[in-house]
């Protein structure tokens, strides 16, 4: 539906975006993350003709966006756009939400079904006469949603809507962008900082990073299998190891990271330099009493930190290298761990996401 | 003392009993700048757009001068205005001296640069979302200033009052284009102004009470508007 | 009135309706200003010499003038020194001054015609009744001379209040301390506190004297008009050098096309009629227990003009 191809643009001196290229299919949910100023918001408003490109095409159903002065007009009004700061027009809910109908014309009675449909929709039946400058962050957002819904777009774009919002009110726009994609099989494209948004509303993700679109997959491909150091990391997985694969024995590499063996599966042959990722979550932690593990990881150590993480504990524990492990209260509590404590940790082999360290191959 | 007192109570009895000469110059005084207040809003409203919204060579140093212009003296304009239509001046065949309507040209060119310019600053402080969600939506070229236009109504109106104070408040351009003629040209402040040189203390109170009066519903209309 | 005030009206809604045709747009379209729309009675446009206007005799004149020509009169009041510039310009059809020296001028210049003496009066040097110079009963160039010795030596005490606008009475002042031996430029202006140009009218200008307790020079009507609302009193009134002489001129139609002339001739007429000489005569003695205006018929000896002038009708 939405072809990027080779786009590039600068600010200045500034490089903002290098070259992007991703589709987005009918009937999905992608989702753009990345980083604070990685471009997102940009490459949403090239896409919606708020912005021009200095290189490279969009097209949408095949056809160039920028094919020519007077299709301009055409194409916005097949896309619609959400805006990360909640704002409503100086007028009550139904003239905001009645505003892009009117521009196109539609009959007023059509509009009124319309509106009360939309407000059905995003739960605010009956605020048609409430002036939108009264509502909350959220509801604004909700009334900006229905605006764009309105028009029936082709695509909807939305430019980290919830970045300016409560949990409970980005709860529900969530909700919402599910619906309407499940509902309507509306095409949604949606720009967020919040790699977990991502995950929960995203039938695929692009990673936007220094420029480029450093992965595109499904959430569960970018979660489990980043594609570099970078991906990794924004991803959130914590233990990140740069080394080299020291030698391959019986399909297992033995990566050695700052004299620590790390043992992993991976395509890559010896010699490679490489990251090893391991999710705090894959790793387990041992008392020193001896107990058996099968895993192929197992390393001696001592709990160097303790820090409450949302419901659990994450300590970092030194082990030549320091690994980020997590753990309940609970489990924290009967191992009487405590900072100094000496404890093991295993994890499998199968649990390692090795990716190349493309860094060290730089010049 | 006594002569406020006086003053005073001429003044009310000139009110209540809507002394004919009073009420005619108030309602001049209202004709000639409402309607010098319409005329610049017409030239004010989309001169101010098309400034905000076109991008130029010398627009900062315009809109520089504009601002410049707010505290434009109402005499310099009552001379400006008089060479222009002075009998050999070169909008003399109009034979518009010593008329009302020369009087609402000098208020219109009074008060054109601060309307136009707080009409630049009204649309200033329209949201940045707001202008991308317009633009966003589809909106024509026309669409777009409409609806920008829409969204700063209360600060464009505010603008308009003011330029509305500024019009029905001044006397320098009256006096000078109008000539304070009686029943033809004298308007409130003008009338002030001849009514206290010729010790008419109490038809000065009066007028002055009823432009404080207009000033009053001018500025509670818009603080009512401005809170629907 | 109440017809103009109607098209104006209409004017506004006009203006209303085109700024709420132009919200919104672009477009850089100027409204013209509305253009003054024919009037059906005649206008005659007079500018006068702040004297006449503020006794109110030229209201009492016009009343009748507008009734017996269905015309309507517009006055201007400004001094004659306006009033003449106004006059040059050709931005009013007639004018009523009181400067023979300056309407000499402006006659020779073309720009004036048919100049009628229609009035005279005297002017009176007022000042405080405690006479701080000590001017009373002496002749207006003694007073003069006086007035300026005290006031340069003590300014505290003694000040005198001018016109300073190049009016009929500015004028008169000037030709008085010439008389009196100075040269206005560098021994009374500028000299010192004493001497004080209040640049406005007759009438505002007795107010201002009287809140200094100064002197002043006033036409004898006017300040019978303000007798009341000031506490100055006359105390130089004898004197050839005080003569006060009204004249009433058109514009020249062949100079300043353009201007209402027949109407003008109309009015000019009208004032030297003996009717309205004697309305001139009699105007303020209810009032005030004196004229503030002498007629001009039959007194063309003591004004020293030529009867013509005095009598002659326009045709």
């Amino acid at each position: 539906m939405i072809e990027i191809e080779h786009v590039s643009k600068n600010f200045g001196k500034k490089i903002v975006l290098k070259d992007v290229n991703a589709t987005v299919r009918a009937g999905e949910i992608f989702a753009i993350i990345g980083p604070s100023g990685s471009g997102k918001s940009t490459l949403l408003r090239m896409i919606n003709l708020l912005e021009t490109p200095d290189g490279g095409h969009i097209t949408l159903d095949g056809t160039d966006i920028r094919a020519g002065p007077g299709l301009t007009l055409d194409i916005r009004r097949k896309m619609a756009m959400v805006f990360q700061k909640p704002a409503a027009f100086d007028e009550n809910v139904y003239d905001n939400i009645a505003i892009g109908l009117r521009m196109r014309h539609v009959p007023e009675t059509e509009i009124k079904k319309k509106i009360s449909d939309v407000l059905e929709v995003i739960g605010l039946s009956g605020y048609e006469k409430q002036r939108a400058k009264t509502l909350s962050g959220g509801e604004m957002q909700r009334v900006a949603l229905a605006r764009a819904m309105a028009t029936d777009p082709a695509v909807l774009l939305m430019d980290e809507p919830t970045a300016n919002l409560d949990p409970v009110a980005t709860g529900a726009i969530e909700e919402l962008v599910l619906r309407i994609n499940r509902e309507f099989g509306q095409t949604v494209v949606i720009s967020t900082h919040d790699m977990l948004q991502g995950q929960r509303l995203a039938h695929r993700i692009g990673v936007l990073m220094n420029g480029i679109f450093s992965q595109v997959g499904t959430p569960r491909e970018v979660f489990a299998l980043p594609k570099n150091k970078d991906v990794a990391r924004f991803v959130g997985i914590e233990n990140i190891f740069s080394g080299r694969i020291a030698r391959i024995s019986g399909g297992v590499a033995e990566i050695e990271s700052d004299g620590t063996v790390i043992n992993a599966v991976t395509p890559l042959p010896a010699g490679t330099s490489v990251c090893a990722c391991i999710k705090p979550e894959d790793i387990t932690l041992h008392l020193v009493d001896g107990s058996q593990t099968s895993a192929r990881n197992v390393l001696d150590g001592r709990v160097a930190r303790m820090t409450a993480f949302g419901s659990v504990t994450r300590l970092v524990v030194e082990c030549g290298i320091p690994f980020s492990v997590l753990i309940t209260w609970k489990s924290a509590e009967e191992m009487g761990i405590a900072e100094g404590k000496p404890v093991k940790i295993s994890f499998k082999a199968s649990a390692v996401h090795v990716v190349e360290d493309t860094e060290v191959r730089r010049p | 003392m006594g002569y406020i007192i006086d003053g005073l109570r001429e003044a009310f009895h000139l009110i209540v009993s809507l002394d004919p000469d009073v009420m005619e110059i108030t309602a001049l005084s209202l004709v000639v700048s409402l309607t010098a207040t319409c005329v610049a809003t017409a030239i004010a409203l989309p001169v101010g757009t098309a400034v905000k919204f076109t991008d130029f060579p010398g627009k900062k140093v315009l809109i520089n001068l504009i601002q410049t212009l707010y505290s434009l003296p109402t005499v310099i304009v009552g001379l400006l205005v008089f060479l222009l239509i002075t009998r050999h001046g070169s909008l003399g065949f109009t034979g518009l001296l010593f008329t009302p309507q020369a009087m609402i040209l000098a208020q219109t060119i009074l008060i054109l640069p601060i309307m136009t310019g707080l009409t630049i600053s009204a649309l200033s402080g329209v949201d940045e979302t707001i202008r991308d969600t317009i633009v966003s939506l589809g909106a024509t070229r026309l669409q777009f200033l409409t609806s920008i236009v829409r969204e700063a109504r209360f600060a464009i109106f505010a603008a308009v009052a003011v330029g509305f104070g500024r019009a029905i408040s001044e006397v320098g351009a009256a006096i000078l284009v109008g000539g304070n003629i009686a029943h033809r040209t004298r308007v409130l402040t003008t009338a002030i102004s001849l009514n206290t040189s010729q010790w008419e203390i109490g038809t000065s109170i009066a007028l002055g009470i009823l432009l404080l009066a207009i000033a009053l519903v001018v500025n509670t209309g818009v603080s009512l508007f401005q809170q629907r | 009135m109440k017809k103009s005030i109607l098209m104006l009206l209409a004017v506004v809604m006009v203006a209303a309706a085109i700024a709420a045709g132009c919200t919104g747009s672009s477009g850089g379209e100027a409204t013209p200003t509305p253009t003054t729309t024919p009037a059906e009675t005649r206008t005659l446009l007079i500018a006068t010499t702040t004297s006449l206007y503020d006794t109110g005799l030229l209201d009492a004149l016009k009343a009748p003038f507008e009734q017996e020509y269905n015309a309507k009169v517009d006055i201007i009041s400004a001094g004659t020194g306006t009033a003449l510039g106004y006059g040059e310009n050709g931005d009013v059809d007639v004018m009523m001054v009181h400067d023979r020296v300056r309407e000499d001028a402006f006659l020779a210049d073309g720009h004036g015609i048919d100049r009628r003496v229609i009035a005279y009066n005297f002017f009176v040097i007022v000042g405080p009744e405690s006479d701080p110079a000590g001017i009373k009963n002496m002749t207006p160039e003694e007073a003069f001379a006086t007035i300026r010795e005290k006031g340069l030596a003590d300014p505290a005490d003694v000040k005198f209040v001018s016109r300073g606008d190049n009016s009929g009475t500015h004028a008169k002042e000037k030709v008085i301390w010439k008389t009196a031996g100075f040269n206005y430029t560098t021994d009374i202006t500028n000299s010192g506190e004493w001497y004080i140009e209040a640049g406005t009218g007759m009438g505002a200008t007795l107010l201002i004297a009287d809140e200094k307790s100064a002197y002043t020079l006033s036409d004898i009507g006017t300040y019978l008009a303000y007798k009341d609302k000031i506490t100055l009193v006359p105390l130089v009134s004898e004197g050839d050098i005080l003569l006060n002489v009204y004249s009433v001129m058109r514009i020249n139609p062949e100079k300043h096309p353009g201007v209402n002339s027949s109407l003008a001739k109309d009015w000019i007429n009208y004032l030297i009629s003996p009717l309205t000489q004697k309305t001139i005569e009699e105007f303020g003695v209810d009032t005030y227990g004196e004229p503030l205006f002498f007629p001009a018929a039959g007194n063309w000896e003591t004004m020293g003009v030529n009867r013509s002038e005095v009598e002659d009708p326009v045709v």
